[in-house]
């Protein structure tokens, strides 16, 4: 064990003592460049946006469980589902996935930190205080009424909705002025692991040698420095719409709401897919080790996800079927929408191929694989559907659409990420997440989110559109809202139940040891927590399982690569 | 951070912790909060942006700050209770469950097809002279999906000869027949072990079974008039004499067993062991 747990407990006695001791720890956390510490905190921030993003979640549920609700105003509701798609893909989902590559990138390649530490911390920060300035908004947000109000345009903030028009006061501006600080942070931590990956692997990690975690982080760090560059573009044009009276959006002065659209969805729709390949990642770097095999088709991984980070920004406008495209165009997106799928569907087939003939062990982690990978080939096929256009013009901008959007963020990257906390608290904090209650954990989430998605679908189909404040009865809408309803009690005791593994294991969980899973990759090479420098003596590697070659010297990989 | 850094007894040299960036990151958030607030606010945040950059520039230049932190101990080896490592046996037969290496030709298929539809033909003329005590029933009902006019004349009409309707019958029945075989020539040899239970009577029965719950929709006249008992049997029948005959066609090996350097029409010694032992006979 390293002397660098982390310095919470044993503040000693004396209430000044104690005191100086919480101030050392939070001055020490300030300023800190290391990634790991970095790492940490991208995670913690981005659990407690989780549980406000939840909470966001839990009212619009309530709302919509029995027709004619009135739990909360229209106008709350508006700033609800607006503020509960931006938190949890910006302020949730972006920083927990960039809080592990942050943490696990530089062990896995057998780096002492990331390539820029200093950039580092100011793109966590530049997160970090981008979304402190999206929830200020509730209270100096000014809205219509005279009083602060949180952003109410959804999480695509389409014109021309957002012109000073429609959206009086400051509320528009703050999701506009949050975002792009974020943004910055966003294209910092890009370019940083793109130069980690690139030049800071120890000795013998070849390319093809590299773990796909960092193949996949690598990916999809390209992708961001492509795809989030449009998103500040069109937030610096609505600004200068809103602030300089321009008319970038602004149909009656010659502008165009369909440009918005393009350069949200240029964004929007490779956003899932970077969201979605750090957790393929995951996947791919726990089932092996579950299934004790190694991956099945390394280089056929890498080259899927290179294809699906090339392809997937080439598919936007299938969110755009009902503006009126040319059938050119919407047979162009149709063909790239299908296309996408298949090198996802070649990932599919392989780490299936590596569970095959394995001998499989059902912890928490795997258990949060095999889940993911049910739900993500469901909500694949969903997404298959609706990028056919005349499917989409039926269906577009019903809740069958928000059905197959959470089944891809819940079903698929928020159970790809629980099974990376499964996996990797040991190394993070030195102690086992508690068995039972992930196993507890694993299976009332799971309930709790096939009653709230899978039934989802169904409104959706009949006709229900998304983002209405409420219904009338008779609609054949009200059972299926209710059930879903009850699903989200599921899935907030699921979460309650992670929570408190996290917490109560971190002080009594089981001493983890340097390699609990029996792993191969050169994270599990060091202590449980890692010392500073990652690493007594900088790793040298032959094959991609260098800890196999450790453990098995009479039958190393490199034989065979 | 120095790359080529791989051992040091003493010490590890890493990036000296610093405020300068949290204090640039809030200093860029407080410039755009003031486009939200109020002037002053930007104002201040460009000072704390101008100190961060300067105190950032300092920590760099001329030489990065560094700290050395102790070099922790080095782990014990890495090492596993699972000493066994069992190897997956690859199978030296190729597993084709879905692409059959061996298929039926072309020929097979039409042949099955025209069979079964001299078959079916057969049994549809019994029902018409058993029911109507006329061969020509079934085969004007059949024409009826072209002429449906014929369906509102007396049944008299239907019972009798027309040289028209017999020759749109004909056609019908023997297009369908000899596609259906076809299909049957591609479809047995996936399913090698009982082609003649699938291709005779499952596939017939699934069949019959979705045009009787949708012809009543499609065709609300023509599914008064159909027996569906006779028509499942005559269905049945097409589907036993062609998949008979199919199966009893030579099959005809196909290129998928073929090394992919063939396929792809490259010129590589050894890929195919027939000709490799041609070559080394004695001349």
């Amino acid at each position: 064990m390293s002397s660098e747990s982390m310095p919470i407990a044993g503040a000693g006695n004396l209430p000044g003592a104690a005191r100086r001791v919480w101030l050392e720890t939070l001055h020490e956390w300030l300023i800190t460049v290391d990634h790991k510490k970095l790492g940490l905190m991208y995670i913690g921030y981005a659990l407690f946006f989780l549980v406000v993003g939840g909470i966001e979640a839990t009212i619009i549920r309530i709302q919509l469980a029995v027709p004619h609700a009135h739990f909360v105003s229209p106008e709350v509701f508006n700033r609800m589902f607006t503020m509960h798609g931006t938190t949890m893909i910006f302020f949730v989902a972006m920083p927990v996935l960039f809080g592990f590559a942050n943490y696990l990138v530089p062990l896995m390649i057998g780096a002492r930190d990331m390539a820029f530490p200093r950039l580092n911390a100011f793109s966590f920060w530049m997160t970090a205080f981008g979304g402190l300035l999206l929830y200020f908004s509730f209270l100096g947000g000014d809205g219509l009424y005279g009083a602060g109000s949180a952003p109410d345009v959804g999480w695509w903030a389409y014109a021309p909705l957002t012109s000073k028009a429609f959206s009086r006061g400051h509320s528009t501006d703050y999701w506009t002025v949050s975002l792009l600080a974020s943004g910055f942070g966003t294209i910092g931590t890009a370019v940083n692991l793109v130069a980690t990956i690139l030049s800071m692997r120890c000795r013998g990690m070849t390319l093809g040698k590299m773990p796909l975690l960092a193949w996949l982080n690598l990916v999809m760090s390209g992708m961001l420095l492509f795809t989030i560059t449009p998103l500040t573009a069109a937030q610096i044009m609505l600004m200068v719409d809103r602030y300089l009276d321009g008319h970038f959006f602004d149909t009656h002065a010659g502008g165009s709401a369909a440009i918005w659209m393009h350069f949200f969805w240029i964004f929007g729709h490779p956003e899932v897919y970077v969201l979605i390949i750090p957790c393929f990642a995951f996947v791919s770097e726990i089932v092996p080790v579950f299934s004790r095999k190694p991956i099945f088709g390394y280089p056929v991984m890498v080259a899927a996800t290179v294809a699906i980070g090339g392809v997937s920004m080439s598919v936007w406008a299938h969110h755009m079927y009902t503006i009126g495209m040319t059938s050119y165009e919407n047979a162009f997106f149709v063909l790239t929408t299908l296309a996408v799928g298949v090198p996802t569907g070649i990932k599919i087939f392989n780490w299936l191929g590596t569970m095959w003939g394995g001998k499989i062990r059902y912890a928490p982690p795997m258990m949060f694989c095999l889940g993911f990978l049910f739900q993500f080939l469901i909500a694949g096929l969903t997404g298959i559907m609706l990028g056919s256009a005349p499917f989409d013009w039926q269906l577009g901008n019903s809740y069958f659409v928000v059905a197959h959007f959470h089944y891809v963020i819940v079903g698929g990257i928020l159970f790809a990420l629980f099974a990376a906390f499964y996996y990797w608290y040991p190394k993070m904090t030195g102690r086992m997440l508690n068995d039972t209650l992930g196993k507890w954990h694993f299976w009332v989430f799971l309930i709790g989110f096939h009653l709230t998605f899978d039934f989802m679908h169904i409104p959706g189909l009949l006709g229900m559109p998304r983002r209405i404040y409420t219904y009338e009865p008779g609609r054949g809408w009200a059972i299926w809202n209710m059930i879903a309803t009850i699903g989200v009690a599921f899935q907030i005791a699921g979460i309650l139940i992670f929570v408190f593994n996290l917490v109560h294991s971190y002080f009594r969980g089981r001493v983890a040891g340097d390699d609990p899973w029996d792993a191969w990759t050169l994270e599990w090479a060091t202590s449980s927590p890692p010392a500073a420098c990652n690493f007594a003596v900088l790793p040298e590697v032959r094959s991609r399982r260098p800890l196999w070659d450790l453990k098995h010297p009479e039958d190393p990989d490199w034989k065979y690569e | 951070m120095d790359p080529n850094e791989t051992r040091l007894t003493d010490g590890v040299r890493l990036p000296a912790p610093t405020a300068w960036p949290v204090v640039l990151a809030f200093g860029l958030t407080l410039v755009f909060a003031g486009l939200l607030t109020t002037a002053a606010v930007s104002l201040l945040g460009a000072v704390f942006c101008l100190a961060g950059c300067v105190g950032w520039f300092r920590q760099v230049l001329p030489h990065e700050r560094h700290e050395m932190v102790p070099a922790p101990p080095v782990p014990a080896p890495a090492v596993t209770s699972r000493t066994e490592v069992e190897r997956i046996e690859i199978a030296r037969e190729i597993h084709r469950a879905r692409i059959p290496i061996e298929i039926y030709p072309v020929a097979a298929g039409l042949k099955g097809g025209l069979a079964g539809s001299v078959a079916m033909a057969a049994l549809a003329m019994l029902y018409g002279l058993l029911s109507r005590g006329s061969v020509w029933y079934p085969i004007n009902l059949l024409s009826s999906i072209v002429f449906a006019d014929a369906l509102h004349l007396p049944e008299t009409y239907l019972t009798s000869f027309h040289a028209v309707l017999l020759l749109v019958a004909a056609l019908l029945h023997l297009v369908t027949s000899v596609l259906v075989g076809l299909l049957y020539g591609v479809m047995l040899p996936m399913f090698p072990r009982r082609p003649i239970l699938l291709g005779g009577l499952i596939g017939p029965v699934l069949w019959s079974g979705l045009l009787y719950a949708t012809l009543g929709f499609i065709n609300p006249l023509l599914n008064q008039r159909i027996d569906w008992r006779w028509f499942v049997a005559s269905q049945i029948g097409y589907g036993v004499v062609a998949g008979l005959v199919v199966v009893r066609q030579q099959r005809v090996r196909t290129r998928q067993f073929m090394p992919f350097a063939v396929l792809a029409g490259l010129e590589v010694p050894g890929i195919l062991e027939g000709k490799e032992e041609e070559r080394s006979e004695p001349q």
